[in-house]
Parts: structure tokens; C-alpha cells; sequence
């Protein structure tokens, strides 16, 4: 995996900054690292060489590149001020890729979602939900790990190690050389374990993750459990799975573990390294003490950035992952349907034609003598495609005034009819006509957070609360209050009453927007006989009204009512 | 949560003394190898300086090598003994915390929540590995290590060892003021802001149709928007002030450094004073020991997280099993075996004046409950969806108590232990359970002992005969949660583990949800056509049944 997608930078502005603000800090913060380290190694020279002189030792170049004895006050300032430069660029450098964090969730949550709104809803299949929701959610919650652990110790290994490196180099070109040699062995060792591990290591990982999910599995499932009597066997068996997990987990982090102590070894070995040549040196009167201590101040300084940039390794890949999910819902299938913009979105929202035009032109009543009665829908051989499935050719309508029942077997694509009737899937041949306000409730009751008043009047700026009411006692609701709070999805009602305060919110929006048809899928699903009969009732007080009425329905009871029913999946459409 | 119920949670997750302790020493090992490798070359250079004859040097040389080579070696054997001991932990934390849970689901636990709270359980516990891991080990190795460090400064100077014990206390009590400060701001806001923001996106994908439809796509992004900028202030806090507990840790080392310098300078001298070498080493020191002790703020943090997960898990399994679910304990001293055979007449169920309540909820979800049930019987027990009659279902499986009575076959079944109920009284669940398996696993957990023409035959009989074999067969996975197969083909191959399991009485709550009608009558004339004589079955539904099924009904 790249250790830095250009896409982050595409999609996520913030990330450029954090790139470019904390090179500059990274800077700032190498040359105070230099500057603590050359200052404490003067005053450290200074305060010694005499005493070093005392002892008869001092001899050759040892007291050479040493600052005056009364440069000591000057010396100590400087150091603390390089601290203090140091201490806030580190702060700097973690606020910035912090924030940074935040930011960037931020933009590929927007430009995720402006790719997701710019889309047909029929393309988020109902199983995805979960985890669309929490890619962009807990999932990208990962980046965090990536931009505080990952990103500036990247940053530090490309603008501080260099210049670290340079600067013992010009100090002493023979421990400039040590780490010269000692360096690019790491990258390697790095790159032949990861070779010789990756498949174990990834098998590895993809285990640990089966057998946190198997474990959610036996939880989940623990209902089903206790009414078979399998829980306590289930106890023995956590167990030995997850035992058996550990032996073979150690052999593999036994090799996983050696690419950390490559790491390690690489930074303390080479502080031995130049403690030894150093010091020969120093004994032969061939160094001086001041650039010594230096060099052996600013060395372990040099490794901790790539050492850092291995440790954050596994969160940096999950970070990589997450926004990969993100980028495949941005730049995911954009043509899968016609983008849809409010079917016949509230009052004051006729002008938002849809896209669709062409598959679902407002049939103009007016120009359309011919029939006693003007058809509200029409599908004149009608096929949709949906994934392999063809379905259709179709062809039916729905006049003004009178009920129709689609029925059918399930699978055989009549919520996908409806679907094309709203715009959110185009059909593949035949045309297909529609009013401009039409008002729908789906199989899914799809209510929201907030309370039952928001859910009913959902899209309507202006609600009006006596047609809101009215909704609700059509619908045997009366008894609710409107002000009631439900939690997300709509939770806190029992699967009836959330049926119905669908249909609810779609009789409002027939009244309000005095829509010329009403589609139901599934409307009765959740309901026992009497409230089924109750909406039975409300459909053909609105089919009374000179609306077209659409249901599609398995229920026996329902169908009875309609006027007539068009039997999709079987002979004779 | 008390603490003493916090403290059962974590005992789980930790590994015995005797299995930490290598992890342990091993760390320490490593740390001091820092400390000393720092040390040493220092010395080494300055006492270099002094250009004594190199063999008076050697010891040094071979030490430094040895503490680099020490400190790699140490760290890498490290951190296998102590994953070791963490996995080896992580089979008794899950096994033992499963084991709590079990009396406690469902019934303790609110049934629209359910999912969500089990699967924040699961990544709780799995969280709870931090605690030997990332909060007990580095805190205890990096004040072992900080502890003898100061004490062997103290050796070479009494002065030095008390300005860096100062630093490393001012610098300590700062990271945990500045820890606990955010811990008392902003973790309940941050978790409160999460699961705003998550539900606001949940429901940005699940209401997907209604929000276009509506036109209130913009309504939704709003709130969106508000969920993360809430999430965005409560993460900044945070971030803000762990960032600064590293920048005053890394200023603290260094004015330590400064400090020693400048406080022993008076005191080094040719004779008899400190010498320069050991000088040199003492400033050095605070460097090498902050690094170390640096851990500790990050375990305190961890320390937070991890305690949070460990209340939570605790409000689960340690809290009091509330009333409405039924305990292990028996009314009478002894539980009553039941003799199956023993009364033919009486009916296989009879309850009377049965109410059952869900735990937490304001009202009893039935009461005032009678029926009876005799073999060869189906009761059909209807009401809309809502009316409590999943919640009667789990009571008479036992998995909720109740209050008035309900016998089998005459005995009370509160006097009776639960599996015993159990094997006799069976129930599908309105949304079963399949486990991420193939199908072949999913069914013999019914009865282990059936062959694959057993499972193909039952299959059959709830038609899926055709479905497996066009899947290919009885190796074919379900997915998680059974995401590769329908609602509808769910239930029938949870009704296929009730055949399996043979049970002499069946509840069937909501059996033909999901299912298309025809097939829906075809199952239930199947199923309930043909009741055996020493069987009976209980239909939980809201639909109304086909003409041609024999059976009383019951409308709650």
C-alpha cells in the first residue's frame, strides 16, 4: 500500500494542508533539534575540557571546535529557547495533524455524500446500508491513527532525517558515514520481512477479524442459542477457538515482530557504533570532544522518525483502507441511475423537474380526452433492467378515481416498477407517464429521527399542523401525540404504528401538494386486519376524490378492494 | 456501576501475575538498556576525552554494544511474552464474559436496541485487552524503570536525582491534570456525538428513497453537518490537550538537562569532586528517563478508554438481573423433573391469567392471558404488530418470567429448570438467528446427529429443496448475519431447525413475514395441517390465516 494516496490530497483539502503546514513545522522543529543538541554539546565541552586538562588527558585535536569559557550563559539561553521552539513546533505539528484529522473526515464525508445525493436512491441496495453508513462514520474514525500516529512521522522521516543526517555528516563525515551505511538497511529489512510475512501477516490480520466476528456472531445469536440449549456449549468453544488462535498467531508474530527489531537495532546499534569510533579517536587525540558529544546527541534523533513510521504502520493501513471505502463511494458507479432531485418535492418545489423527463413525462390530463376517465399513470411496455434481471415488458394504467392492485409473487420486480415510476431507476425500453405531484410510501416505513409531526410533514418547509393532524386520524393515529419524539429510524413505535405514520406522511403530501396519485408499497405488511380495512377505507375516499390510487400488496384483503389488479411475474401482463 | 463490579469486568481481561511477570521483566530489561546505553556513551566519549590508555576503556565499548544490542533483543522478546499472555487472557475474557451474558439476553436488554447494544458489547470487551496490554504494562515497566533510574543518578549525585524526581512529578501531575480535565469534559460528549452522527448517516442510507422523494435530501445533510461539527469540537478538545501533555513532557526533559548542568558545574573538579565523565552521563540522564516515562500519559489515556468499556460491559453483566428475567433459583428447594407421560388428558400448555412485562418497559406487554393447548392442537394467537405478543413468546419459552400461571403438562414452569422448558417447548423467532456458516452447520446445531439426506429432506418440506441444490448444496454460506440469503428463505431455514429439533411444542412467531402468500399458506397448511397427535403448535401472527387450517384463536 502507498503510504500516501494522491486522492487524500484530491478530495481533501485539509490533508494538503497538514502537508504543508507541518514540512514547515518538521523544519522548524529539525533545526531546533540541532541547535538544543549543538548548544548543550558546547556547554557540556566547556565546562569539562578543564577538568579533561587536569587530568592530563585534553591532548591533539580534543579541545578544538570548543567554545570560550564565557560563552556558557549564552549558550544555556540559546538551548532553552531552541526548547522551547522544539516544544512548540511538536505541539504545532500534532494540533495541525489533529485538526487536520477532523478536516479531512470532514471533506470526504461532504464529498462522499454530494456523490451519494447526485445519485439514484435505488442504488444504495438495502444491505448496504449498514455499512455505507459506517464507512462514513465509525469508519473513517481510522484516519484518525493515520493523521496523528502516521502522517507526521512521515512528514519528520522526509524533511527532519535528511538534514539531521546532514548535519552529523558536516559535524564528523566518519559517523555520517556509520549512519550512511546503517540507514538504508533499515528500508530493506523492512521490505524483506514485509515480503516474507505479508501473506501470514495478512492471513493473520483476516483471522484476528473472523474471530472478533464469529465472537459478535455467537453473541448476536444468543437467543437462538438458549431456545436450541447450545450456550454452554458455546462457552468451551470461544474458548478453544480463541486458543487455538494464539498458537498460531505467536509463530507468525514471531517474523512480524523482526521487522521491529531491525528498527531498533538499527537506531541503538549504530549510537554504539559512533560511541566506539568516537571515543577511539578522542584517545588518540584525533576529534574533538565538542562535535563528539554533538554528533552522539543528535544521532538518536535521526532514527526517531522511521521508527515511528513503523510502529504506526498498522494504523496507518487501516487509515488507507477507510478512505479507499470512501473514494469507491465517490467515485462509484455515477451513472447507476438518473439523479432525482425531489419527485414532486414540496409545495413550493414544482419547478424541480426530473431528470427523468423522457422515462416519465407529467401526463397532461387535459390533452388526453380520449378516456372517460384521464390516466394518471400509464406504463406502456415497460422493461427495467435490474441487475440481471429483466423485468417487464409492462403495461398498464391507472385511471383518475380508481384503485389497482399490483400483485404478484415477491422477487419478480414490482417494488422495482415502482421505483421506475419515481424516477429513481430509468426504464430500459417503453415509456412510461406520470404526474407531476405524486405521493408514494415505500415497503420500508423509513422514518427519521425527530418527532412524529417532522416525520408526517417531512419536505415541507411550511407545514401545516391541521392537515398534519388530519393525517394522523385518517390513519387510526388520532391517539398519538404529534410532539411524541422517536429515536433514530424512527424507533419507539411498534412496527404498525410506524407503518402507518407512513402512510401518514404520504396522505399529507397527496393533500398538501393535491397530488394526482398515490402510490403504496406494501401498505398493510405490519397491520392486522382492522387497521388493514381502516386503510382500505382512506385509499378509496381518495380514489373518490378523482386520484389514482397504486397499491402494491400481498395481502388477500387488500387486493379485494381494489378495482382491478394487475398480476405481474405470470402470464397475461 | 460500582467500582468493585468495574473491577470484576477487568479482572477478566488481565493475565495472571505469573504470566504478566515475564512480559513485565522483560520491559524493564529493555528500558533500562535505554537508559544505560545513553549513559554509557556519554561517559565513554567524555572519559575518552581523558585519553586514558584504550584498554581502560574496554569495558565501557563491550557495555554500550551490549545495552544496544540489550535493548532490541530485550523489546523484541518483549513484546511476544506479553501478546503471549495478552491472547492467552483474551480466551478466558471472552469465554467468562459470554458466560455472564447468557442469562441476560434477551430478556435483559431492550428488544428495538438489541442488535446495537450487542455489537457495541462485543467491540467493548474487545477493548478490554488494553488493559494488561496498553495500560497495566507500560505503566508499571516505565515506574519501575523511572524509580531505579533517579535511584541510580542519586548514586552519582544526590542534587541531580532530586531535580529530575521534581520534573518527572511536576511533569506527571500536569499529564494528569490535563488527562483527567479532558476525561471530566469531553468522553461522554465525544461518545454522545458519535452515535448522533452515526445515526444521522445511518439514516441517510436506510430512508435513502423517502428522503428523495420528499425533496428533504438537504434536511438530512443538515443534520448531518451538525452531528460532525459537534463530534469535530469534542475531538479538538481532546487532541488539543494530548498534544500538549507531549510538548510539556518533551519541554520538562530538557529543562531537567539544563538544570543538572548548570547545578552540578560548581561541583566538578580534578580531585575529589564529580568527575567529568559521570558529569557528563548525569545530564544525559533526564533525556533517556523522560523518553521512558513518556508511556505513562499514553496509558493513562488508554486507562480511560478502557474504563468506560469496562462500566458498560458491567451495566450488562453485573448489573442485577431485573425481576422480569427469570433466575436460576428455584421456589422450592427441589426443581421438579417432569414426567412427560405421566397425565395424557391434561393439556400440554395451560396458562392462566398470564401477564408478561418487558424489562425496562412502562407497562406489562400482555396480561390477562388464558389458553390452553393439547397435543394435536394449534393455538393461534393474533394482534397487530406491537401488541406484545413477541414478548408472550419469549415468556413461554421461558426467556422472560412472568405472573399468573402457565404449566406444562400440569407442573409450573417456574418450577421447573429453564433447558428442561426448553426441550419441550420450542420457538422460531421472528427474525432468527443464522450464524456466519454454511447451511449445513446452521441446521445440525438442531440436531447433531442428522445426516445431509436428513437436512436435504427437511429442506425439502419447507421448500428450499430446490433453492440449496441450485447453491449448491449443504456447503453453501449464509453470510453474516445471513446476508446471502432473503428474509423469506431465513425464516424457512429456521423453520427446518425447529422440525429438526423435534420439539413437542412450537411457537411460530410471525413464521410467514418475508414470505410471499402463496408459499406463506402452502407452510403453514404444511406445518400446522399436520400437527402429530403427541405434538401441538402456538401461531404468533398479524395476518390471517389460510381457510383450510384447523385451529383456535386467541386475539390479544
Amino acid at each position: 500500500m502507498k503510504p500516501l494516496d494522491p486522492r487524500l490530497l484530491r478530495y481533501a483539502r485539509g490533508a494538503r494542508t497538514v502537508l504543508g503546514l507541518g514540512g514547515l513545522f518538521g523544519l522548524l522543529r529539525t533545526l531546533a533539534v540541532i541547535t538544543w543538541c549543538w548548544c548543550i554539546a558546547q556547554a557540556l565541552a566547556l565546562l569539562v575540557l578543564p577538568v579533561l586538562g587536569g587530568m592530563g588527558g585534553a591532548a591533539g585535536r580534543v579541545a578544538e571546535s570548543a567554545s570560550p569559557a564565557d560563552a556558557l550563559p549564552a549558550l544555556v539561553m540559546v538551548a532553552l529557547l531552541a526548547l522551547l521552539v522544539r516544544s512548540g513546533a511538536s505541539w504545532a505539528m500534532d494540533a495541525l495533524a489533529a485538526h487536520g484529522a477532523v478536516q479531512v473526515k470532514a471533506q470526504l464525508r461532504s464529498a462522499a455524500l454530494d456523490a451519494i445525493d447526485s445519485r439514484s436512491p435505488d442504488s444504495l441496495s438495502s444491505s448496504a446500508d449498514a455499512s455505507g453508513a459506517t464507512v462514513l462514520g465509525r469508519g473513517l474514525d481510522a484516519l484518525d491513527g493515520y493523521f496523528s500516529g502516521y502522517l507526521p512521522q512521515l512528514i519528520l522521516t522526509f524533511c527532519a532525517t535528511p538534514l539531521l543526517v546532514l548535519a552529523v555528516l558536516l559535524a564528523d563525515p566518519v559517523s555520517g558515514l556509520v549512519v550512511i551505511i546503517v540507514f538504508p538497511v533499515i528500508p530493506v529489512f523492512m521490505v524483506l520481512i514485509g515480503l516474507a510475512t505479508r501473506g501470514v501477516q495478512q492471513k493473520q490480520w483476516d483471522q484476528l477479524q473472523h474471530l472478533s466476528r464469529s465472537f459478535l456472531d455467537v453473541v448476536e445469536g444468543l437467543t437462538t442459542l438458549k431456545i436450541f440449549r447450545r450456550e454452554e456449549r458455546q462457552v468451551q468453544r470461544i474458548a478453544r477457538e480463541t486458543a487455538e488462535y494464539r498458537s498460531r498467531t505467536m509463530q507468525v508474530l514471531r517474523v512480524t515482530f523482526l521487522s521491529g527489531f531491525v528498527l531498533d537495532l538499527a537506531g541503538t546499534f549504530s549510537i554504539a557504533l559512533v560511541a566506539v569510533t568516537v571515543g577511539t579517536r578522542l584517545v588518540e587525540g584525533e576529534f574533538s570532544l565538542a562535535l563528539g558529544l554533538f554528533v552522539l546527541l543528535l544521532l538518536p534523533e535521526a532514527f526517531i522518525p522511521i521508527r515511528a513510521v513503523g510502529t504506526a504502520f498498522h494504523a496507518s493501513t487501516e487509515g488507507l483502507a477507510a478512505a479507499e471505502q470512501v473514494f469507491e463511494i465517490i467515485e462509484g458507479e455515477g451513472d447507476a441511475g438518473p439523479a432525482v432531485s425531489g419527485v414532486g418535492a414540496g409545495p413550493g418545489a414544482h419547478g424541480a423537474a426530473s431528470p427523468a423527463a423522457r422515462a416519465a413525462e407529467p401526463a397532461d390530463a387535459a390533452a388526453r380526452p380520449g378516456g372517460a376517465r384521464a390516466r394518471a399513470i400509464e406504463f406502456d411496455e415497460v422493461c427495467v433492467q435490474r441487475g440481471e434481471q429483466t423485468i417487464g415488458p409492462v403495461s398498464f394504467a391507472v385511471s383518475a378515481g380508481e384503485i389497482i392492485a399490483l400483485a404478484g409473487p415477491s422477487g419478480t420486480g414490482k417494488s422495482t416498477l415502482v421505483s421506475a415510476l419515481l424516477g429513481f431507476v430509468t426504464p430500459a425500453a417503453g415509456e412510461l407517464r406520470r404526474p407531476e405531484q405524486l405521493a408514494w410510501s415505500g415497503q420500508r416505513p423509513g422514518l427519521l429521527q425527530g418527532s412524529v409531526a417532522d416525520n408526517v410533514t417531512l419536505g415541507d418547509e411550511q407545514a401545516d399542523p391541521r392537515l398534519m393532524e388530519r393525517s394522523l386520524d385518517a390513519v387510526g393515529l388520532g391517539d398519538i401525540s404529534a410532539d411524541r419524539m422517536l429515536g433514530a429510524q424512527g424507533t419507539g413505535l411498534s412496527g404498525g404504528q410506524a407503518q402507518r405514520v407512513a402512510i401518514a406522511r404520504a396522505l399529507y403530501r397527496t393533500w398538501r401538494t393535491d397530488a394526482a396519485a398515490l402510490v403504496l408499497d406494501e401498505p398493510s405488511s405490519a397491520l392486522d386486519s382492522e387497521s388493514e380495512a381502516r386503510i382500505a377505507e382512506v385509499l378509496r375516499a381518495e380514489a373518490d376524490a378523482g386520484r389514482a390510487v397504486l397499491i402494491v400488496s400481498h395481502r388477500q384483503a387488500l387486493i379485494d378492494r381494489a378495482d382491478r389488479v394487475v398480476r405481474i411475474g405470470e402470464a397475461g401482463v | 456501576m460500582t467500582s468493585a463490579q468495574i473491577t470484576t469486568v477487568l479482572r477478566r481481561a488481565v493475565p495472571p501475575t505469573r504470566r504478566s511477570m515475564l512480559g513485565t521483566t522483560l520491559g524493564v530489561l529493555a528500558d533500562l538498556c535505554v537508559v544505560g546505553l545513553l549513559a554509557l556513551s556519554m561517559w565513554l566519549i567524555v572519559r575518552s576525552g581523558e585519553q586514558p590508555p584504550i584498554l581502560h576503556l574496554t569495558f565501557a565499548i563491550v557495555g554500550v554494544r551490549a545495552f544496544a544490542i540489550g535493548r532490541a533483543a530485550f523489546r523484541y522478546a518483549e513484546r511476544l511474552a506479553s501478546h503471549d499472555a495478552a491472547l492467552a487472557q483474551l480466551a478466558v475474557l471472552r469465554s467468562s464474559t459470554f458466560e455472564s451474558l447468557i442469562p441476560r439476553v434477551p430478556g435483559a436488554i431492550e428488544s428495538h436496541r438489541r442488535g446495537d447494544v450487542l455489537t457495541a458489547f462485543v467491540d467493548d470487551v474487545d477493548q478490554l485487552q488494553d488493559e494488561p496490554l496498553r495500560v497495566r504494562q507500560p505503566f508499571i515497566v516505565s515506574m519501575i524503570v523511572v524509580l531505579l533510574s533517579v535511584a541510580a543518578l542519586a548514586l552519582i549525585s544526590p542534587l541531580a536525582a532530586l531535580i529530575l524526581a521534581l520534573a518527572l512529578l511536576i511533569a506527571g501531575a500536569c499529564a494528569v491534570w490535563l488527562s483527567s480535565r479532558i476525561s471530566a469534559t469531553s468522553d461522554r460528549a465525544l461518545a454522545q456525538a458519535r452515535a448522533d452522527l452515526s445515526d444521522a448517516l445511518l439514516e441517510r442510507f436506510s430512508a435513502a428513497e423517502v428522503l428523495t422523494a420528499f425533496g428533504a435530501l438537504e434536511v438530512q445533510r443538515a443534520r448531518i453537518a451538525e452531528a460532525e461539527g459537534r463530534l469535530a469540537e469534542a475531538q479538538s478538545t481532546r487532541v488539543r490537550s494530548a498534544g500538549l501533555t507531549a510538548a510539556l513532557l518533551s519541554g520538562a526533559s530538557g529543562v531537567a538537562s539544563v538544570l543538572v548542568l548548570l547545578a552540578l558545574a560548581p561541583s566538578l573538579s580534578t580531585a575529589g569532586g564529580l568527575s567529568a565523565p559521570l558529569f557528563a552521563a548525569a545530564v544525559i540522564v533526564p533525556a533517556a528517563v523522560f523518553e521512558v516515562f513518556a508511556q505513562v500519559p499514553g496509558a493513562l489515556v488508554a486507562r480511560r478508554t478502557v474504563l468506560a468499556s469496562a462500566r458498560r460491559v458491567a451495566e450488562l453483566t453485573e448489573a442485577p438481573l431485573p425481576p422480569e428475567v427469570p433466575s436460576h433459583e428455584f421456589l422450592t428447594e427441589h426443581p421438579v423433573s417432569l414426567d412427560f407421560d405421566a397425565d395424557p388428558g391434561a393439556p400440554l400448555l395451560s396458562a392462566r391469567e398470564l401477564s408478561v412485562r418487558h424489562p425496562g418497559a412502562a407497562a406489562t406487554a400482555v396480561s390477562g392471558v388464558s389458553f390452553d393447548v393439547r397435543a394435536g392442537e394449534t393455538l393461534v394467537i393474533t394482534g397487530e404488530s406491537g401488541a406484545g405478543k413477541s414478548t408472550l413468546a419469549l415468556a413461554l419459552v421461558r426467556l422472560l418470567e412472568y405472573a399468573g400461571s402457565y404449566r406444562i403438562r400440569g407442573v409450573e414452569v417456574r418450577d421447573l429448570p429453564e433447558t428442561e422448558v426448553r426441550g419441550i417447548v420450542g420457538l422460531i423467532e421472528q427474525q432468527p438467528h443464522l450464524f456466519d456458516a454454511d447451511l449445513r452447520q446452521n441446521l445440525k446445531f438442531a440436531r447433531e446427529r442428522a445426516s445431509d439426506a436428513e437436512l436435504i429432506e427437511v429442506l425439502d418440506r419447507v421448500g428450499l429443496g430446490e433453492w440449496v441444490r441450485a447453491r449448491g448444496g449443504l456447503d453453501d454460506r449464509v453470510g453474516e448475519r445471513g446476508a446471502l440469503v432473503s428474509g423469506g428463505q431465513a425464516q424457512r431455514i429456521a423453520l427446518a431447525r425447529a422440525i429438526l429439533a423435534d420439539f413437542p411444542v412450537v411457537i411460530l412467531d410471525e413464521p410467514t413475514a418475508g414470505v410471499d402468500r402463496e408459499l406463506a399458506d402452502r407452510l403453514l397448511i404444511d406445518l400446522l395441517g399436520a400437527v402429530p397427535k403427541d405434538r401441538a403448535v402456538v401461531l404468533i401472527t398479524h395476518t390471517e390465516l389460510p381457510a383450510e387450517v384447523p385451529a383456535s384463536t386467541l386475539a390479544l
